[in-house]
This record gives C-alpha cells, sequence and structure tokens, in this order.
C-alpha cells in the first residue's frame, strides 16, 4: 500500500460515506462542485508551498511520480476525498442536530 | 523565521478563513458543535492515515521548518491543526457559496 493506493480508497471511501452511509449526496449537489473547484487552485498553491521550499517531501517509492504544482497527483485525491467527506459529514450532522431539536 | 514556514501556510488559511466568516455574515461562532461533531470523524481518518504514512515512510517533514511540536513524537503540531484549519475553510467556502448562490440543499428540498 504506497500513497497511491492509499489516496485512491481514500477517494472511494468518502464517494461511499457520501452515498450510502451518510446519505447526504452532496455528489450529486452543483454546490458541491462549485465549492471543490474553488477550493482546488488554494490547495495547488498551498502543496505548491510545501514542496517547493521542502517542508514536505515524498519518498519516491511510495508515489507514481507524475507531480502537479510540486506536488505528486496523489494530492490531488487526498484533497478531493477530505472535501467530500467535510461537506457530507456537515449536512449528515446538521441534519442530525436539527432533528434533535425538533424531537425535544 | 525559517520553524515558521509550514506554519505561513496556516496562517494564511485562518485569515482567509475569518475575512471570508465575517464578509459573508456566516455566523461561524454559533456553529461550533456542528464543526466539532464534523471535523472528529475528519481527525481520526487522516490523522491515522498522516500517522501510518510517517511511520512508514511515504512522507516527511524538514525539521528547520516545523515549530517542533510533535505529536506522539512523530507528528508536527501544523498537520494536526491543518487537519482543522482546512476543514474550517472547506466549510466556510461551503457556506459561503451557498449564501451567494442560494444552491443549498434547503432551498433544493423546499421546491
Amino acid at each position: 500500500m504506497i500513497y497511491s493506493d492509499v489516496a485512491l480508497s481514500a477517494v472511494c471511501l468518502a464517494v461511499v460515506l457520501d452515498l450510502f452511509l451518510l446519505k447526504s449526496r452532496m455528489m450529486t449537489r452543483g454546490i458541491f462542485w462549485l465549492t471543490y473547484f474553488l477550493i482546488l487552485p488554494f490547495q495547488l498553491l498551498t502543496n505548491w508551498w510545501l514542496t517547493s521550499n521542502k517542508i514536505v517531501m515524498y519518498t519516491d517509492t511510495e508515489i507514481i511520480g507524475q507531480r502537479l504544482a510540486g506536488a505528486p497527483i496523489e494530492d490531488l485525491l487526498f484533497g478531493f476525498s477530505m472535501i467530500l467527506l467535510t461537506i457530507s459529514a456537515w449536512e449528515f450532522f446538521k441534519d442530525r442536530l436539527n432533528k434533535n431539536k425538533i424531537s425535544l | 523565521m525559517e520553524n515558521l514556514h509550514y506554519a505561513y501556510v496556516l496562517i494564511f488559511i485562518a485569515i482567509c478563513a475569518v475575512g471570508v466568516n465575517f464578509g459573508f455574515k456566516l455566523h461561524f461562532s454559533k456553529k461550533l458543535k456542528l464543526f466539532l461533531l464534523t471535523d472528529s470523524l475528519i481527525l481520526v481518518i487522516y490523522l491515522i492515515w498522516d500517522f501510518w504514512a510517517v511511520s512508514k515512510g511515504s512522507w516527511f517533514f524538514d525539521s528547520n521548518q516545523i515549530l517542533g511540536i510533535m505529536l506522539l513524537g512523530k507528528l508536527p503540531i501544523e498537520e494536526v491543526l491543518f487537519f482543522i484549519i482546512v476543514p474550517m475553510m472547506t466549510v466556510l467556502t461551503y457556506l459561503a457559496l451557498t449564501k451567494l448562490t442560494g444552491w443549498g440543499r434547503e432551498n433544493e428540498e423546499m421546491k
């Protein structure tokens, strides 16, 4: 399991959680994709800062080697999974908190 | 100042977060409980991943460019803060765009 495998697994986990377990289904909503594509350039900016200054470094055998803005391409998968999971969990817990309020 | 190099990223995102919160009047401080629930899930998943990856050497940090406070002797404190500040900024971006576009879930469901 190198970074590439884990990053791909993280995307799968986030998608399964979003669609079937948390059931927020953010992936089916335009607002999620709009949010994602607004954040993406900022992810690339911070990736560039962290990698071009060698603040964070990656072991060659842990990545496929393709890079974007200085960082391994796998970082895109990591970023996508975290943004999806964050918004999906936010909507899930928001519904839960609201339901609790009504039942009280 | 070199040891602040990673922290600059966090400071930059935190400034953006404060600006978006007040600029769009999002009242994030009233949603801290919801954020805490959301981020606890993120922290559990991504800190385990991070800790495991650092342990096996998938990635590593320049000790001169971090503050030097390490969680469990391995993870820079910046990594922990990253998994708090970035989800916070993600939520704020989502809330701001929802307000701006009116594409929120509530609006869709009311149709």
